[in-house]
């Protein structure tokens, strides 16, 4: 095994320091990588993670970072409106990117950073965890086997109230975050059904924001190459969580936001649990161990591994910047096609007075 | 009075539907509060500029409730809070020169209604079992302390009996566990259900905001204006399901046996165990549950026959014999109430098709049918 590779962390939020952090303290455990740099402009959240990276320097600007360290991969986990600035800055420096979701919160800052990865070839990779999860794997199988058959439907829903530990109110302003729920976990749900039907068109899109808020509740019809159906989000509601696929032969159920196996069954027949096999890479070998995600914690770690992998050896990352950008559109998409959602509990003269201020008002006024 | 209305724990269920309703009907004057950020997401769309509080930090209140004439308490937490809470807030109120606090206890205070003319100055039932229902109590009677002596601050104390209706525990509970099968009642369900619609209760705090430092410091209990007994209750929900009442299990009168989970459970809501459980790696508990997810014990297969689970809250809620007294309430604060038993069940299950619970049935034909309704509403 050769020498450590190095990283930087650009953003050292709550999504660092509970998630990738563990990872990163995994690959540098095993001698696969070590945190050489840590970014942010908030020196509390940057001396919490130097006490886990000890050997880290510690920067507030990426540019002063890329003047002494030269990373062969940088995470870029800053609020989303700087995604494209940081991942820019990166591959300018000559880094490879992992980039969290969403990539980025307009369509001109992704076409950016893909033409720039592009050009300079550096490997851009986007962190839609749930790419990794085997019961993903096993649904993609079950759809390539045409084991559902013909005219495939599908409903998503995915909603609970909203327990992400942030650390400002930035997720929920437009002008830092650029959407609501949507463009918080909707991107993992549009990539994820993008993993399973094809390139995403949206058909309608519904949500429950003000003039000046962002979305809560959303829910978005779309047409797939080879299936249609509906998608709901929702940060304040306990959605039935999961995906339902039915097609003329049979069905399947998945929960993608957690790792339980998949169920499906053949129509008429009884329910089966997924294989639930699918297994990674743990280090940069040609022909390594491989295991099986367990846990998010897991998925963070093997997503790191298989983006050092693109950059040795060439292989696939598990979402590209080419398919981040296709969310991106889509989310775009769903924005400039905003109506107002009906929410059953208010009454007629409440839901009358979101009709009449929901923000899409608003913007058809600009 | 001119100044604004500071609602303690506005990211609640309760606090989210009163800013909602609030910020719908045109009004400004709500000044939601709330401990964390991230509670701002439950009202993200309604773009209402919020402010942090720490409930046990004096100076946090204060700066929280500044230029606010009414304070409503809707803070919820773990027991072992509730009483400094209640009294922090009532401090701070004081202090920041607010003239009306509106706390809103529960009628778990009285555990079961087992008389017909409970006086709402009945004080509660501190030897209960239920932690929730005893600290609630000790806040009560601090707070009855507190009115004797303060000329400065009007202290309304409301007592609402289960608060249903989109969004509630008391109806997605219920409702899952029809979906399931699993449903049941105490005995025939003849027990009294004393339910208060979320919407009625916000008019109720409104009603009493309205009054102002006028506002007569007291206990009131607060419930809808006809309550069903558990029978008619669950049968309500189960028809508008599509579920057949006759599948909801009756429970004989000595079928309680608590589990080993219940046994435990007053060590949960103990201090030493939130002390305990922060200091284990959020990595590993998350391991230990999809481990325990990845064993089998996680959602059953569709379809899979469920038995009812009998929970000590719930058999003790369904022992209630009358309907919760609200004569005072209406003499002093007026009939706020809009919404009937019937109108708040279809809300209910409007509610319920919206969060998808209802076309979550295995059958093929259903589920493909709830597809196309779906995808036919684009």
């Amino acid at each position: 095994m050769g020498r450590p590779v190095d990283l930087a962390i650009v953003g050292c939020g709550a999504v660092v320091e509970t998630k990738y952090r563990v990872a990163l303290a995994r690959l540098e455990s095993r001698g696969i990588a070590r945190v050489a740099a840590l970014v942010d402009p908030n020196p509390e959240r940057l001396a919490a993670l130097k006490r886990h990276f000890p050997s880290a320097k510690t920067f507030a600007a990426v540019g002063d970072a890329f003047a002494q360290v030269t990373p062969a991969l940088t995470v870029v986990t800053s609020p989303p409106a700087r995604h494209a600035e940081h991942t820019l800055a990166a591959i300018d420096a000559g880094s490879h990117v992992l980039c969290e979701k969403p990539m980025a919160v307009a369509v001109p800052d992704a076409e950016r950073m893909v033409a720039a990865a592009q050009a300079k070839r550096r490997v851009l990779a986007i962190g839609m965890l749930r790419r990794l999860y085997p019961g993903l794997a096993d649904a993609r199988a079950l759809l390539a086997a045409g084991a559902l058959g013909d005219d495939v439907r599908f409903i998503y829903r995915e909603g609970s109230v909203y327990n992400w530990p942030v650390t400002t109110d930035a997720p929920f302003r437009r002008v830092t975050a650029g959407g609501g729920v949507l463009m918080d976990f909707g991107s993992h749900v549009l990539d994820l059904l993008s993993a399973l039907f094809g390139a995403p068109s949206v058909a309608a899109y519904e949500d429950d924001a003000l003039a000046d808020g962002v979305e809560a509740n959303c829910r978005i019809g779309l047409a797939f190459p080879t299936a249609n159906g509906t998608a709901q989000l929702s940060w304040t509601q306990p959605l039935a969580t999961g995906l339902r696929v039915v097609g003329t032969h049979g069905e399947l159920m998945l929960r993608p936001s957690t790792l339980e196996p998949l169920r499906w069954r053949r129509r008429g027949g009884s329910w089966e649990v997924g294989r639930h096999a699918a297994t990674w890479p743990l280090d940069l070998e040609t022909q390594g161990p491989r295991g099986a995600p367990r846990s998010d914690y897991d998925c963070f770690y093997f997503q790191l591994v298989q983006t050092l992998r693109a950059v040795a050896h060439g292989e696939p990352v598990p979402a590209t910047g080419e398919q981040g950008l296709a969310i991106v559109r889509a989310i775009e998409t769903c924005y400039r096609r905003a109506t107002p959602l009906r929410l059953p509990w208010l009454t007629a003269t409440e839901q009358a007075a979101l009709d009449a201020r929901h923000w899409s008002r608003q913007w058809a006024a600009a | 009075m001119g100044g604004g209305v500071a609602v303690l724990g506005a990211g609640g269920f309760v606090g989210a539907r009163l800013l909602e309703m609030a910020v719908l009907s045109g009004r400004t004057d709500i000044v939601p509060v709330v401990r964390s950020f991230r509670s701002v997401a439950r009202s993200a769309q309604l773009a209402v500029p919020h402010r942090l509080a720490d409930t046990s930090s004096h100076e946090s209140l204060l700066r929280a409730l500044d230029g606010c004439d009414a304070v409503v308490n809707l803070t919820a937490g773990k027991p072992y809070e509730i009483l400094p809470t209640t009294e922090n807030i009532y401090r701070a109120a004081r202090a920041a020169g607010a003239r009306l606090l509106i706390h809103i206890s529960s009628a778990a205070v009285f555990g079961e209604i087992d008389r017909p003319d409970l006086p709402d100055d009945a004080p509660p039932r501190l030897e209960q079992w239920w932690p929730y229902a005893r600290e609630k109590g000790r806040a009560e009677n601090l707070l009855r302390e507190r009115m004797a002596g303060d000329g400065q601050v009007a202290i309304v104390v409301l007592r609402p009996s289960l608060v249903w209706g989109p969004s509630s525990q008391w109806v997605l509970g219920p409702a899952s566990e029809l979906v399931r099968g699993a449903a049941y009642l105490r005995g025939d369900g003849a027990g009294i259900c004393n339910l208060m619609y979320v919407d009625d209760l916000v008019r109720s705090i409104d009603a009493v905001v309205a009054h102002g430092a006028a506002a007569p410091s007291g206990f009131f209990n607060v419930a809808d204006d006809i309550v069903p007994n558990w029978r008619e209750y669950y049968t309500a929900l189960a028809e508008g399901l599509g579920i057949d009442p006759a599948t909801i299990h009756s429970v004989p009168e000595d079928g309680y046996r608590p589990g080993l989970l219940e046994r435990l459970e007053p060590l949960r809501e103990h201090r030493a165990y939130a002390w305990l459980k922060e200091r284990i790696s959020l990595e590993t508990r998350t391991h230990l549950k999809s481990r325990i997810a990845l064993r089998g014990k996680g959602e059953p297969l569709p379809g899979a026959a469920a038995r009812p689970v009998v929970t000590r809250t719930m058999w003790e809620v369904q022992a209630t014999r009358y309907p919760l007294p609200t004569t005072k309430f209406r003499a002093t604060f007026g009939t706020p109430n809009r919404v009937s038993f019937r109108s708040g069940i279809a809300a209910s299950l409007a509610w319920l098709r919206f969060i998808g619970l209802v076309d979550r049935e295995p059958d093929l034909h259903a589920a493909r049918t709830g597809v196309l309704a779906a995808a036919r509403e684009h």
